[in-house]
């Protein structure tokens, strides 16, 4: 399998938690995987993106128009990164909003009860559009292994909700 | 066994791996996460390891280079401009040489990301001459700590190894190894003619360290890794812009028209690069971020890189831009110009920061002021526009007396001066500039911004918090500097606090000296404050005049429909700073 992702995110929102779960997950599977992620100056609020590349690559850095996969935790990101999204790539973001890409993660994990967990919320949704190539179980080991205890439980009800929540759309589009 | 790790933690395996038993550093994006590992690894492995964040990065070096005159192994990390600080003992070290192993991990940030500059820290090794290794994934940078370690002993030199951001910040599946218990035991040998050499003897000592580099620059030939029968083209690769090169050249599919060589060792750099150069009708250097291995190829006919303008100069180098160089050389249109991403959301000090009540006191304290800043989090004191100059690492304080003596030089009475520095950047390098601003008779303001951590790059510890020796109080330091004026301040406390500063500019503006108000509260990340009872809304009498939304500019505070201010409460620290800002006192703090 060969597959480019991008997230993009604002620092703070949890985009290195995510690159984290996603990268160790995918591991996990077998897969030959490089990630990057932002540090420093540019996490306190602004504007970051990390990548994370499966299938024997050995630069991490994605190419404009060849990332298979926009992953956005808001509308905002996920247009200034566009150009990194292929024709015909997948474009998921958190909002909202009508229609397949949008996913109203803040709404969501405020009703589960855990605000922070909306990154979780997105990143289970966009992890259904690869099943049955992947399977949620090495996910859900990586998120109780990475979360504090205190949030351990709240950020596994939110990958699981962002889950079912896309296999119910995806089965949707495919009647 | 195989597991993830970020390139920092790979190093951190490295350097236990490689045997090492004193391991130093300062923190600084992107090399912070390397000590942390090394800490970690140390309290689950129960190693006999000293591990220390040293107060800067010329005592790092130092101490852990003497490790090494002892003929144990030894490690010092830190970011490219802290090596700028510890260039001094760099030199020197070089031609004194070691007896254990000794590496230097010096992480470099093209783009830039987090830093000053985009410098080449492989510059400094071969200025130092001094062997570098450019890792081009984490894998690699791990086993080139190892090997770092070999060599530095085989030649008795101090080594490097140069990553970039994209390997510190990169995160792969390393392969570990064991790390074994060293049984080398500390034996000083004295030598005076090398451990404290007079210029007669550094003649001899620069000699050795010559033939020492000639040498190494013998046995480390680049490696081909595609190797075409006829190629129209060569590209000679090191480090993450190999990575690039690679990847590109098999997806589009080039493996039959382009060689391809990758390099290790930048510096000192095999001479049988003129023989590749030579069999092709045109080479290709991709080096990040000075030309390095361009500037010491000898035969250059055909040669390609930064120098003629192939290569840019400047910023990262990406895949696109390799793709586009690679198209470009080979005779094909490279017209299409795909769109870069616009710009975002620029970086802004955390709701509730205690730095932005700091930055806000001192501009309605001083609003007509200077104000020369430093190196941190507190660098974001530039959206307040408190925050006038950044150089480096203490200079805030230095540049206050520059300001000071500029304008006393030309007979005019100097403005009101306020310095700010973080509390880690005052232990680093403030104090020799407070010492010389009151030695030299200057007067301004300082705000020393005391949080309690190094923030910026992820809480580590400073001098004046818990280690295995006595805290070192800033207060006893700026007195020790000959300080008459010094005030402690929370400033939480937002009248107080510009009171205060009202008070210090007073005291600099007639002359009596260097001014100090410590505003000291916890780093909300990583330190603890108790969060405040109550809500705070935004009452009707809002006259919608945007003070808090845009001079303020908490991100927690956002502009609504016609410009009515919001409060975002996932982002609210509930901190009440905003109740100081608004001029009406539509901003208010209510029971619920």
């Amino acid at each position: 399998m060969r597959l480019q992702i991008l997230l993009a995110g604002r620092g703070g929102e949890g985009i290195i938690f995510m690159t984290r779960i996603l990268t160790e997950g995918l591991f996990r599977c077998g897969h030959p995987v490089i990630s990057t992620e932002t540090h420093g100056m540019a996490m306190r609020g602004g504007s970051v993106i990390s990548q994370v590349k499966v299938g024997g690559y050995l630069s991490p850095m994605i190419r404009l128009g060849e990332a298979d996969l926009l992953l956005a935790t808001s509308p905002e990101e996920a247009d200034r990164n566009l150009p990194y999204l292929r024709r015909g790539g997948v474009l998921i973001v958190n909002a909202p909003l009508p229609g397949p890409t949008y996913i109203d993660a803040t709404g969501i994990s405020h009703r589960l009860g855990n605000p922070r967990g909306s990154n979780l919320v997105l990143l289970g949704y966009a992890l259904s559009q690869f099943n049955p190539l992947l399977s949620l179980t090495p996910f859900q080991d990586v998120v109780a292994e990475l979360s504090t205890p205190r949030y351990r439980l709240g950020n596994l009800r939110c990958l699981e909700e962002g889950w079912k929540l896309g296999k119910e759309q995806r089965g949707r589009e495919n009647l | 066994m195989e597991r993830v790790l970020l390139g920092n933690e790979a190093m951190a395996w490295g350097i236990l791996e490689g045997g090492a038993t004193v391991v130093t550093s300062y923190p600084g994006t992107p090399a912070s996460e390397i000590l942390e590992m090394v800490q970690r690894i140390r309290e689950e492995q129960r190693l006999k390891v000293h591990v220390e964040w040293s107060v800067n990065e010329k005592v790092a070096f130092e101490v852990a280079l003497t490790n090494s005159y002892l003929g144990r192994r030894s490690a010092v990390a830190m970011k490219q401009v802290g090596l700028n600080v510890a260039l001094d003992p760099l030199m020197s070290a070089a031609y004194t040489g070691v007896k254990g192993g000794f590496v230097l991990i010096s992480a470099d940030d093209p783009g830039p990301y987090s830093s000053q500059t985009e410098q080449d820290s492989r510059y400094l090794a071969s200025f130092a001459k001094i062997p570098v290794f450019d890792p081009c994934c984490p894998q690699e940078a791990k086993e080139m700590v190892k090997r770092a370690f070999e060599l530095s002993e085989r030649y008795k030199l101090p080594v490097m190894v140069r990553p970039t951001s994209w390997i510190c910040h990169a995160r792969q599946g390393v392969s570990l190894g064991k790390i074994e218990p060293v049984d080398r035991f500390p034996s000083f040998e004295k030598a005076p003619e090398r451990w404290a050499a007079t210029p007669r003897f550094r003649y001899l000592l620069h000699r050795e360290l010559n033939d020492k580099i000639r040498d190494i620059a013998s046995r480390n030939a680049p490696e081909p890794v595609f190797l075409p029968e006829r190629a129209d083209l060569a590209v000679i690769a090191s480090g993450v812009p190999y990575a690039h090169a690679h990847d590109v050249i098999r997806a589009m599919g080039l493996e039959g028209r382009i060689a391809l060589y990758k390099v290790d060792l930048p510096y000192p750099l095999d001479h049988r690069i003129d023989e590749i150069v030579r069999k092709y009708p045109q080479t290709l250097i991709l080096e990040e971020t000075y030309p390095l291995m361009e500037l010491q190829v000898g035969y250059r006919e055909g040669l390609r890189g930064k120098l003629d303008l192939t290569v840019p100069s400047e910023g990262e180098l990406t895949p696109d831009a390799v793709a586009q160089i690679l198209s470009g050389l080979l005779g094909e249109d490279v017209t299409e110009r795909k769109a870069l991403p616009a710009a975002g959301k620029r970086p802004s000090l955390c709701p509730g920061c205690p730095h932005r009540a700091t930055f806000w006191a001192i501009r309605k304290a001083v609003p007509q002021g200077i104000y020369p800043s430093d190196i941190g989090c507190y660098t974001l004191g530039l959206n307040l526009k408190a925050v006038d100059t950044c150089l480096c690492m203490g200079a805030s304080i230095s540049q206050a007396t520059g300001l000071y003596h500029s304008f006393r030089s030309a007979g005019k009475s100097p403005p009101s001066i306020v310095a700010t520095i973080g509390d880690s950047t005052f232990f680093h390098s403030g104090v020799p500039a407070l010492i010389n601003a009151v030695h030299q008779g200057a007067s301004f303001v300082l705000v020393i911004l005391d949080n309690g951590t190094v923030a910026m790059t992820g809480g580590q510890p400073t001098p004046a918090t818990d280690g295995p020796g006595k805290r070192v109080r800033i207060e006893d330091l700026v007195s020790a500097c000959g300080v008459d004026f010094m005030r402690v301040v929370d400033p939480y406390e937002v009248p107080e606090l510009i009171r205060t500063v009202r008070e210090a500019d007073r005291y600099a503006r007639e002359g009596r000296g260097v001014a100090v108000v410590i505003s000291r509260a916890p780093c909300l990340i990583y330190g603890k404050r108790e969060r405040e009872q109550g809500e705070i809304i935004i009452a009707d009498d809002c006259t919608l005049c945007g003070l808090c939304t845009e001079k303020f500019e908490c991100p927690a505070l956002v502009k609504g429909p016609e410009g009515r201010p919001l409060i975002d409460r996932a982002l609210c620290a509930n901190c009440g700073l905003c109740l100081h800002v608004c001029p009406r006192g539509a901003i208010r703090r209510v029971e619920v």
